[in-house]
């Protein structure tokens, strides 16, 4: 099991390598650079430009150089934790990311958590009451949810946040404790926000998760093996945990790895309505800005996310299926 | 019912129906039995007679839409108070049912496979069903159930506690059912068609394991089946169900010499046996369509089509024939070792025009390899496959393009599974028509009446043609795949187990559809079964595989009545005949390893130097054993 586990690691790094390759010749792909976004601004705005200013940071920022060589650069700082300049904020981009990196993992894993607490016992519910009046009418709210988009439903929540409780929902936390260090009254403050942005993010995964649950469970359901466990004498709760459900399980730590890409990116037009301090807005203001580093560095991140979403998944399903384990010459 | 009358179970007057879409199916109509304690009572009929349902009903574990509509089931546990309980009139949560599967009557299932969860350990399996009905300390629980392995027959109970169901073969797997129904200790087990999925051999010895614990624990066995031939070997007393009413039920020894009632009579009629005599028909329980005369009058047109010459010597010839198959495991890279594993070794036949060879063995003896490598379908690692078609001798492992599309008409594939083998989005009308389109015959009008041709010709309504697969029985969508395998007027059929997923019934028809069809046409043909009577009824030739050889060729006769191998000796000794005369010696079968080549004795296997070769034991009768081997070792 642990020389899988070390093969599966390694495997990783052609992945990233490759990653980082097209996710730098993407950014590379608009024409211009942030420079000239820069000076277009400049001259739009009315403003005179002094050449020299600019070949100075063109020269200072290594835009003069061909793209490998830049590649390299970024690629190696990457390693030991640099990721390069942001030039809109002036800033390291680790410092521009930062808090909002902490932000979104919150929120990211409430939301994962949100939806299997509401899709695995409504799954379960569905599966073993197929064709009932609950079963329809828990199907007719999943489709509602899975049919309403994430920035609509984020919008009427705010309304009706406004017009019942008289607050606004916006943000991650009060806005007194932006900035702050971390205390206990923030935590609090933090909580409170949050499940607004969960819930949202959240309901259509749920619904396509109850789906999932409830079809895959169908399927097992119906194998001989269940039979068995009832023939046995065993408990219809327990038979249904120990056989049908976990065998139910492996198309959903299968999907581990795709869950956490899935997340952040519809999360980020969320992360806009409701103004949360994620990285979601901020990435799309790096791309349309050219601001490289930024913008690739968040995308190397979101790489990394699903390839160790992946390694994980691939963990546990060797974990779980002994099929997996030993026919794949694992050994025990 | 008391405790004194020895009835452990009685089951008075059941009805069971399933609510279904648009009304109620009636599955079980009024059945009565009793089983008696320490006895067998079996189960008879078909697929779709309710014998299954009967049994769901006894554990009360109906499938959702299935319920109990009136009559008793009443249990009297000789281990209880003696009183009877009536199992079909408790609420489906009551506890004492829950106490009772399992703990008083278990059950042992058709699929091992299936039955067995492939994510828990076989020893996990079968100590929870231990440690659902007594309390035991985890210790205690795991002795026991080693110690029941043990019975059942592993050799090594502390290793199998710890393996998973895929890493056991087919029989091992059934052993380990066994031994979940049977570590309470119950008084009665249910066995619903314990034997179906697995090979003669080993079905012999779970049959004996089944009759050896049945007698040593004194439990009485509700066996469910549908062969006769285990009925003869394993009951005491036998009922017989059809569509859901009982047609006959007595003593073993009443229902097979002296049947009363007409579908037992035409069960018995409808399995092919050993005794037949050249040229008996099988008589099928429905005559569907057409009979014989159908398929001469229309099978006279249908080969006056084409011209065939007569050939001279062989029409298909193999020789040598090898196929290597390298399974890699470990993945990625590094520490991945290749594993060469032969299926298909030194594999030499010949089959002349107009004959129909069998290709007997069991699941794994490379059988259905030979045929895949005869049209092709694989490429044989070495060998050579001629075929005689009309322009002489080809050696088929070199033909391409043209020859090649032209060789694949005259051998047509017969399937095994009538269920995946049509494409369930086509209608019998592209179906059969495709292989007209593929190989460029006729156009339009012309497919469209070969194809009503063909429906005729295999008994079916051509008003069907513009069904899907689904809505035909499976003994319906084997002669479509028989018709398709026609509509090319091949010369030769290659025909895979294909009654092996079909009812007794179903069965008699199709095989003698084959056999007309074959005598009509004047097909070539190899027939692969793992059904000695069934090979014994269509084939002239008979050829025995085990592990990728063909052990020993012979004609039928001679086969069966001086079979030389051990291992055809082994095979033919562990059919069930639905005969009481001839019952199976469980001794001698639970003692054979049939497949392990090192209980052959040294004329059959190989020793230093010498190798195997193909010995003539008598005219046309070909044993493979050690060229240096005593000749007269050779007749027994």
């Amino acid at each position: 099991m642990l020389a899988y586990i070390f093969k599966r690691v390694l495997y990783m790094l052609p992945t990233l390598i490759l990653t980082s390759i097209l996710v730098f010749a993407l950014i590379e792909l608009p024409p211009g650079d942030y420079l000239e976004t820069y000076v277009n601004e400049l001259l739009a705005a009315g403003e005179t430009v002094d050449p020299r200013q600019i070949e100075y940071l063109r020269e200072e920022y290594a835009f003069d150089r061909p793209a490998w060589e830049r590649y390299i650069n970024w690629a190696s700082g990457m390693l030991v934790g640099d990721f390069g300049y942001s030039f809109e904020y002036q800033l390291p981009v680790r410092d521009v990311i930062g808090d909002r990196l902490f932000f979104t993992i919150v929120v990211t894993f409430a939301t994962i958590i949100f939806t299997w607490l509401i899709a695995f016992p409504i799954g379960i519910y569905s599966a073993t009451h197929q064709y009932s009046w609950t079963d329809y009418g828990l199907t007719f709210f999943g489709l509602l949810g899975l049919a309403i988009p994430n920035f609509l439903l984020a919008l009427v929540m705010m309304y009706l946040a406004n017009e019942w409780f008289g607050t606004s929902i916006g943000g991650l936390m009060d806005p007194e404790f932006i900035g702050q260090p971390l205390s206990w009254a923030k935590f609090v403050s933090v909580l409170e926000h949050l499940w607004i942005p969960v819930i949202v993010i959240g309901t259509s995964g749920t619904a396509g998760m109850i789906r999932r649950v409830r079809a895959n469970l169908l399927d097992e359901l119906r194998r001989p093996y269940v039979t068995t466990a009832r023939a046995k004498g065993m408990g219809e709760f327990r038979g249904l945990m120990k056989y049908p459900f976990r065998m139910s399980l492996n198309f959903f730590i299968a999907d581990i790895g795709g869950i956490l890409p899935q997340v952040i990116s519809g999360a980020e037009l969320v992360a806009i309505v409701l103004s949360l301090e994620t990285t979601g807005p901020l990435l799309i203001a790096a791309l349309q800005s050219q601001d490289m580093y930024l913008a690739g560095s968040f995308l190397m991140m979101l790489g990394f996310l699903t390839v160790i979403g992946v390694l994980i998944s691939d963990i546990l399903l060797a974990m779980l299926d002994p099929r997996i384990r030993l026919q794949g010459g694992i050994s025990r | 019912m008391e405790r004194d009358d020895g009835v452990i179970l009685k089951v008075d007057d059941l009805h069971v129906s399933f609510d279904v879409q648009g009304g109620q199916i009636d599955a079980v109509k009024g059945v009565s039995f009793e089983v008696k304690n320490g006895s067998v009572l079996a189960l008879v009929g078909e697929s779709g007679s309710g014998k299954s349902v009967i049994t769901q009903a006894i554990l009360r574990i109906l499938p959702t839409n299935g319920r109990i509509v009136s009559g008793k089931i009443l249990f009297c546990d000789p281990k209880g108070d003696g009183k009877a309980i009536d199992v079909a009139d408790m609420s489906s949560r009551d506890p004492y049912l829950y106490k009772m599967r399992g703990g008083r009557i278990s059950m042992v299932f058709q699929e091992p496979m299936t039955a067995l969860s492939p994510l828990h350990t076989i020893g996990n399996q079968v100590e929870e069903a231990l440690t659902l009905h007594h309390k035991k300390t985890p210790k205690e629980a795991k002795a026991d159930t080693e110690e029941v392995l043990k019975l059942v027959g592993f050799p090594d109970p502390g290793r199998a506690y710890e393996m998973y169901s895929f890493e056991l073969s087919g029989g091992l797997r059934q052993r380990a059912v066994i031994a979940m129904a049977l570590i309470c200790n119950p008084a009665m087990v249910i066995a619903d068609e314990p034997t179906t999925a697995l090979d003669v051999t080993v079905q012999a010895q779970i049959l004996g394991l089944m009759k050896e614990l049945q007698r040593k624990f004194n439990m009485a066995i509700l066996l469910i089946t549908h062969d006769l031939g285990v009925v003869a070997n394993m009951a005491d007393e036998v009922v017989v169900i059809y569509h859901g009413e009982v047609m006959e039920s007595g003593s073993v020894e009443d229902i097979f010499n002296n049947s009363q009632h007409p579908y037992l009579k035409a069960l018995l009629s409808a399995i092919p046996h050993f005794e037949m005599a050249p040229g008996e028909r099988l008589v099928s329980l429905r005559e569907m369509g057409n009979g014989e005369n159908t398929v001469k009058k229309l099978g006279g047109q249908f080969a006056a089509a084409d011209t065939k010459k007569k050939i001279d010597g062989p029409h298909l010839e193999v020789k040598n024939l090898r196929k290597e198959f390298t399974i890699r495991k470990g993945s990625w890279f590094g520490s991945s070792s290749a594993n060469t594993i032969v299926a298909v070794n030194d594999v030499s036949l010949v089959v002349k025009q107009g004959e129909c060879l069998g290709l007997v063995g069991e699941s794994g003896s490379g059988k259905t390899t030979v045929a895949k490598l005869i049209i092709r379908a694989l490429e044989a690692t070495s060998g050579e496959v001629k075929f005689n078609s009309n322009n002489g001798m080809q050696n088929v492992l070199e033909l391409e393009k043209e020859e090649l599309m032209e060789f694949r008409r005259t051998v047509q594939m017969i399937f095994q599974d009538p269920f995946s083998s049509l494409n369930p989005r086509m209608t019998v009308q592209n179906i059969l028509r495709e292989p007209l389109q593929i190989h460029k015959v006729g156009i339009g009008d012309e497919q469209r009446d070969k194809v009503v041709e063909l429906m005729k010709l295999v008994g079916l309504d051509p008003r069907f043609l513009n069904r899907y697969p689904h809505s035909f029985s499976g003994g319906q969508r084997q002669r479509i795949g028989i018709a398709r395998a026609l509509a090319l007027h091949p010369e030769m059929l290659i025909c895979d187990e294909p009654v092996s997923a079909l009812d007794v019934s179903v069965q008699a028809q199709i095989l003698n559809l084959l056999n007309d069809l074959r005598g009509e046409l004047g097909l070539t043909s190899l027939f692969i079964s793992h059904n000695l009577a069934v090979v014994n009824y269509v084939a002239d030739r008979i050829a025995v595989m085990c592990r990728g050889r063909i052990v020993e060729i012979a004609n039928r006769e001679q086969l069966f009545e001086r079979p030389v191998h051990p291992y055809t000796k082994s095979l033919l000794a562990s059919v069930p005949y639905p005969d009481l005369d001839k019952l199976l010696d469980f001794e001698e079968v639970m003692k054979s390893k049939a497949h392990d080549a090192k209980s052959w004795g040294g004329a059959f296997s190989e020793s230093g130097e010498s190798s195997l070769m193909h010995i003539e034991v008598g005219t046309d009768h070909f044993v493979l054993a050690n060229e240096n081997c005593d000749k007269t070792e050779l007749s027994a």
